[in-house]
């Protein structure tokens, strides 16, 4: 009965775990768009966009997610709902991944803004010298090497996301932490620590396999790199 | 009705800082534990000491790897069957949430320090202790006096950098009943349906203890830059 039990719950658990990976992909995708027109709006200092960006990058990295999450999903409607607009229908998992989305842009506009200005402003000058336009250079040179500085720190903010994702059972998205819950609710609460264990377990392998991944990518990408110290 | 209520949000101020002693608590608790366990486990690494530095390992990944609601839960359901499995005399239920808190806490800072205090250890040339052992000190003297106080301000960046996302995780102690800001302003929130004043009032509350926080590392990090210039020269 025992090794059964665990197995059955196991199962009962991963069956949702697609769902946290769709809400990890999609506000990281979206995280992306956003942060990099964040990080374009930081490295050009547009005047006014600048100084807001700046307060909400600040607004981002010092509030907790849980904060902004529930601002989100609950303030938000509250919002818009006094202009005549309802958006209570909408699913929590949209919530989710939207503050997901906003949370880790301010993230990844600091990585990429970092990334972009480590590869340094010689070489952008010895494309032009060449007679590269800007976007040239851009795709061509500049960005590259960014993206290779930028893996290890996406990767941690990759991971990091992948952990916050746990906190959208708290608006009511079934992912594997809400089904853990759904699981411990419908057992009137007994077998909690086992529930907890098996999910602590699921959220360590996914993240070991995201890390392996990120590992590999990096190994592949640095085949190209030349340091500055063996030429 | 109003779309934001001001009064609502500024009568309630005073009630979600009362909040705040409790979040500090844990967060200082918790980094002061961390610390010491954090730099234990980092000489583990630094030293390979055989068996402990594989458990180390584990145990840095495992907290790293799985969200902190998780290990709450994980350790807020555990430790009570555990004291019921040994029998101590001890009843789980008088046990104060704060304790499954400042043990949770204190092991996330304690994986965190660990590896911030690994590389700062690495960055310190060998020969710094080599010179220790020439003029007469024991390794332990050596790493007292010379290694870990460089070691500090090298962390010291890092160090702070843990002690924002301490602050901001403890918005997760609900999970164990804590009672700090977040759940003040989650139930001042659901009383009156003020979802969008009383979750303003939180975030701007953690935001400003935030950048205060980021003022003071700035500064001391300023005035300890003076011994780290000292050494370079």
């Amino acid at each position: 009965m025992g090794s059964q039990q665990w197995g059955i719950l196991f199962a009962q658990i991963m069956e949702r775990l697609p769902i946290t990976i769709a809400m990890l992909i999609a506000a990281l995708i979206l995280g992306l768009i956003l942060g990099t027109i964040i990080a374009i709006i930081q490295i050009k200092r547009i005047p006014f966009l600048h100084q807001c960006m700046t307060l909400f990058i600040s607004f981002s990295r010092c509030t907790p997610l849980l904060v902004q999450l529930f601002l989100v999903y609950f303030g938000v409607p509250q919002l818009l709902s006094a202009f005549g607009i309802y958006i209570n229908d909408l699913t929590p998992f949209i919530f989710a991944v939207v503050t997901f989305a906003l949370h880790i842009s301010a993230y990844l506009a600091e990585v990429i803004r970092s990334a972009y200005l480590a590869v340094g402003e010689a070489q952008l000058e010895a494309c032009y010298s060449i007679g590269m336009t800007y976007t040239q250079a851009l795709r061509r040179v500049i960005l590259p090497q960014a993206f290779v500085l930028a893996l290890p720190n996406l990767g941690n903010t990759i991971i990091d996301l992948f952990k916050d994702t746990s906190l959208a059972f708290t608006i009511g998205v079934v992912d594997i932490m809400g089904q853990a819950r759904l699981i411990i609710g419908n057992n009137y609460g007994l077998g909690m620590f086992k529930v907890y264990i098996i999910i602590s377990l699921i959220y360590w392998g996914v993240c070991i396999i995201i890390e392996i991944i990120i590992h590999q990518i990096e190994q592949r990408f640095k085949k190209g790199r030349v340091n500055v110290a063996k030429t | 009705m109003t779309v934001f209520d001001w009064e609502f949000a500024i009568d309630h101020i005073p009630e979600v800082l009362k909040g705040v002693p409790i979040t500090l608590l844990i967060a200082v608790v918790s980094i002061v534990i961390g610390s010491f366990v954090g730099l234990f486990m980092a000489l583990i690494r630094v030293y390979r000491v055989p068996v402990l530095n594989q458990m180390t390992l584990v145990f840095i990944s495992f907290i790293r790897g799985t969200p902190l609601l998780v290990q709450l839960y994980v350790f807020f359901y555990g430790i009570p069957a555990l004291v019921e499995a040994q029998e101590w005399q001890v009843n789980p239920d008088k046990i104060s949430p704060l304790w499954y808190a400042f043990i949770v806490y204190s092991m996330n800072a304690a994986a965190y320090t660990a590896e911030i205090f690994r590389a700062s250890l690495n960055s310190i040339a060998a020969g710094q202790l080599e010179a220790c052992h020439s003029v007469g000190m024991t390794t332990w003297q050596g790493l007292r006096r010379v290694v870990f106080p460089q070691m500090m301000i090298m962390a010291l960046p890092n160090m702070g950098n843990i002690f924002v996302n301490l602050i901001k995780s403890t918005s997760l102690a609900f999970a164990v009943k804590v009672v700090e800001i977040m759940a003040i302003a989650k139930m001042l929130a659901n009383q009156g349906y003020n979802f969008l004043e009383m979750y303003l009032v939180a975030a701007v509350v953690y935001w400003v203890i935030c950048l205060l926080l980021e003022v003071i590392f700035h500064y001391t990090e300023k005035r300890l830059s003076i011994f780290k210039r000292a050494v370079t020269v």
